[in-house]
């Protein structure tokens, strides 16, 4: 529910004219800390071979993010971290996704090759 | 009716009408519509649906959320909710798709076990069979074919080896441990590649002479995961001295995710 919170928040935030400029910095350092954190868990789940287009954008939104913080743009740099934590959170998600479908097309492999083996064996598969 | 009445009533029925379009509500925006339509067809994909945690409650919250309040929102605020949406909707097709792919293993991992037992049990009684050949110069295979004997040997090998991914070319016999056969992003065995290995490692006891090679396709993580393969079939009692490894560095199969590593079992042993 932590995602729904965070999008809610945002969209009442940013929807109140004005109050977007009061994003204060621990705010924005704290997206930036999450988004960091999201994008190096994607990595460690291999996105970069499994998910790599995924694990870009999130990489492309964690840079925008840092560069809005060295600007010292807290709206900003909250929403591109945002951004990128969601980028990366769907990047590991994409990446167990097509882990376990080549894990289970390799057993799959593995089962007609044994059909195959017994049929050729005369056995009953 | 006179002109003139026809006239007003002309007119009236114009008013109304222009009213009325006044009226009626604009419908959501396309982005939230194509939510929608995405989210709809989440609900009614069974591997999807019958897989689906909260990730899919949250996209469906959130997209009900934009749906309401995108009236209200200016165009940052409207974006930013659409890219958070649209990001929780692939999450929840993805974790459940996952979900449904790691079920599909392991039943198929039950019906591996199953007809392993079944093939060991087979095979057994096929290279105890007496019309076995394959110590002559020329052997003739189960399927008639006559074929020399250290390819033989190895397709006798590769019999031995039920479930496990192998193939006979021009190196050999080779046993192909792919990408998904470590854990992700480290040199270390999944359970599935520890259990082949265990097969291979039986093989290879029982033939001492067979020559072995562990090629690492790929970048220098292969070069770490065909060490571990090698001190793995090592602890497996094969001696590693038997063992020669080396990578084969390759741009190509980066860029195709083909990062593997091969056990080849060379043909010319003896």
């Amino acid at each position: 529910m932590n995602r729904l919170r965070l999008l809610l928040l945002l969209i009442a935030a940013l929807a109140m004219p004005g109050v977007a400029a009061t994003v204060d910095r621990d705010t924005a350092q704290l997206e930036l800390t999450q988004a960091i954190t999201s994008v190096q868990a994607a990595d460690r789940d291999d996105a970069a071979t499994y998910a790599p287009g995924e694990l870009d954008e999130a990489r492309v939104m964690l840079d925008s993010a840092q560069a809005a913080a060295d600007r010292r743009d807290w709206t900003s740099t909250a929403v591109y971290a945002e951004r990128a934590k969601m980028a990366g959170d769907l990047a590991a998600s994409r990446s167990r996704q097509h882990r376990a479908e080549a894990a289970t097309a390799e057993i799959e492999r593995n089962v007609e090759t044994l059909r195959r083996q017994l049929t050729s064996y005369g056995g009953a598969p | 009716m006179n002109t003139s009445q026809r006239h007003w009533l002309l007119a009236g029925a114009t008013a109304v009408l222009l009213a009325a379009c006044a009226t009626v509500p604009p419908g959501p925006p396309p982005e939230v519509v194509r939510l929608q339509n995405d989210l709809d067809r989440l609900h009614r994909d069974p591997r999807v649906a019958d897989n689906a945690g909260s990730e899919l409650s949250n996209a469906d919250a959130a997209v009900d959320a934009l749906a309401r309040s995108a009236g209200t929102l200016d165009a940052e605020a409207y974006e930013q909710g659409v890219y958070i949406a649209d990001k929780l909707v692939d999450i929840a097709e993805a974790t459940a798709l996952a979900r449904f792919a790691e079920q599909r293993g392991m039943q198929l991992g039950a019906e591996r076990e199953r007809l392993l037992a079944e093939a060991t049990r087979t095979a057994t009684v096929v290279t105890s069979g007496p019309e076995r050949t394959v110590r002559t110069e020329t052997v003739r295979t189960e399927g008639g074919q006559l074929v020399p004997r250290a390819r033989a040997e190895l397709m006798a090998m590769q019999d031995q080896l039920p479930g496990v991914e192998s193939r006979l070319d021009a190196r050999g016999l080779v046993i192909r441990l792919g990408d998904f056969m470590f854990e992700p992003g480290r040199a270390e065995l999944t359970p599935n590649a520890e259990q082949s290995l265990d097969d291979v490692a039986r093989v290879l006891r029982n033939d001492a002479d067979a020559g072995i090679t562990i090629e690492g396709h790929g970048d220098g993580m292969t070069a770490q995961r065909a060490v571990a393969v090698r001190d793995y079939l090592d602890a497996r009692g094969v001696d590693a001295a038997r063992i020669s490894s080396r990578n084969v560095a390759s741009r190509d199969a980066l860029a195709d995710n083909d990062r593997r590593v091969d056990i080849v079992i060379r043909s010319e042993f003896r």
